[in-house]
């Protein structure tokens, strides 16, 4: 029973094969990190300040599509394509937008100290990159570790290096800390998972060759 | 005959075989999939998948659509209803006979 049950977790692996997931999520966290600090060091009345909902939007959207088209010149030729059922990954985004937006509201409501939220988020996400992508790869054990004490060294950083992070024009004290937090952590998971997506991406090209154009 | 071995007699012999478990089971997790996919995965030649995605086909269990990926030829495969049906009992039927 335990091979059928491999064998049906073997599709979900095989998003991630070429490592194009973790490139994205990669670009995703770098491309947030500079929006908000973009947000932080320009004035209140800046354009940037009311454009920068659609750029998170547009970068959400080219992750997305631009994922897609890669995929259809360079995975799919070389090793299959595959269509999700669409049903699953439904529930699976809207299970996580609630988790997220609940867990927001309850650290904003609660006034939970962020740097301990930041680290525990970190330390749930590396489980979770664990068990959906280092079970089957096994270097990436590596990229797990490292994000786990990431978290739990963002969470115990002196908090004047987390506030000179987090500095705003104008300045606010109050909120230094927690941005910098904030900013840091996504830079530090970005930059993870940018090498863990390019290390994966270099591998897949070195071990796989498009086939000759005979059909699939 | 005990009730365990009924079970296992009652095992859909189409799917039992390792090599179209393997399909059924890759396929039962997508919406589709294309051939060069399941050659991937499955490790068979062209020759070992074909003959077994016949029988499957033949069985109505899978779905074949052939289609063109630009101007490369692409057959996608998918698992019909009763083929997840089947697959959903024969998952059902080892469980009991294990």
């Amino acid at each position: 029973m335990d091979q059928v049950r491999n064998l049906l977790d073997r599709p979900r692996l095989y998003y991630n094969i070429d490592g194009l997931g973790d490139l994205g999520g990669g670009v995703m966290c770098l491309g947030f990190a500079l929006i908000l600090w973009l947000l932080m060091r320009s004035p209140a009345d800046s354009v940037w300040h009311q454009i920068s909902v659609l750029v998170m939007f547009g970068l959400a959207l080219l992750i997305r599509y631009g994922t897609k088209a890669v995929k259809t010149r360079i995975t799919y030729p070389r090793t299959g394509f595959v269509e999700y059922r669409k049903r699953q990954t439904q529930v699976i985004a809207a299970a996580g937008g609630v988790l997220a937006t609940a867990g927001m509201a309850m650290v904003f409501r609660q006034h939970w100290d962020i740097s301990m939220v930041a680290c525990l988020t970190g330390l749930a996400f590396a489980a979770a990159y664990g068990y959906y992508f280092a079970r089957a790869v096994r270097w990436k054990w590596v990229i797990v570790g490292t994000m786990a004490v990431a978290s739990l060294v963002t969470a115990f950083l002196p908090a004047d290096i987390l506030g000179d992070l987090g500095s705003e024009v104008p300045a606010h004290p109050d909120r230094a800390k927690p941005l910098g937090t904030i900013l840091l952590s996504l830079m530090v998971y970005g930059v993870l998972l940018l090498i863990s997506g390019g290390v994966s991406l270099w591998v897949y090209l070195r071990h796989t060759q498009p086939p000759a154009q005979e059909g699939q | 005959m005990n009730q365990q071995i009924r079970t296992i007699a009652d095992l859909d012999r189409v799917i039992h075989e390792p090599g179209r478990l393997m399909i059924a089971a890759l396929l039962f997790a997508v919406d589709r999939a294309d051939f060069l996919y399941l050659q991937h995965e499955t490790a068979m030649n062209k020759g070992t998948l074909s003959s077994h995605l016949s029988r499957l086909e033949e069985a109505g269990y899978v779905a074949v659509t052939k289609t063109y990926r630009g101007k490369v030829p692409q057959t996608l495969l998918c698992l019909t209803g009763a083929g997840r049906k089947a697959f959903e009992q024969y998952r059902r039927n080892l469980k009991k006979a294990l």
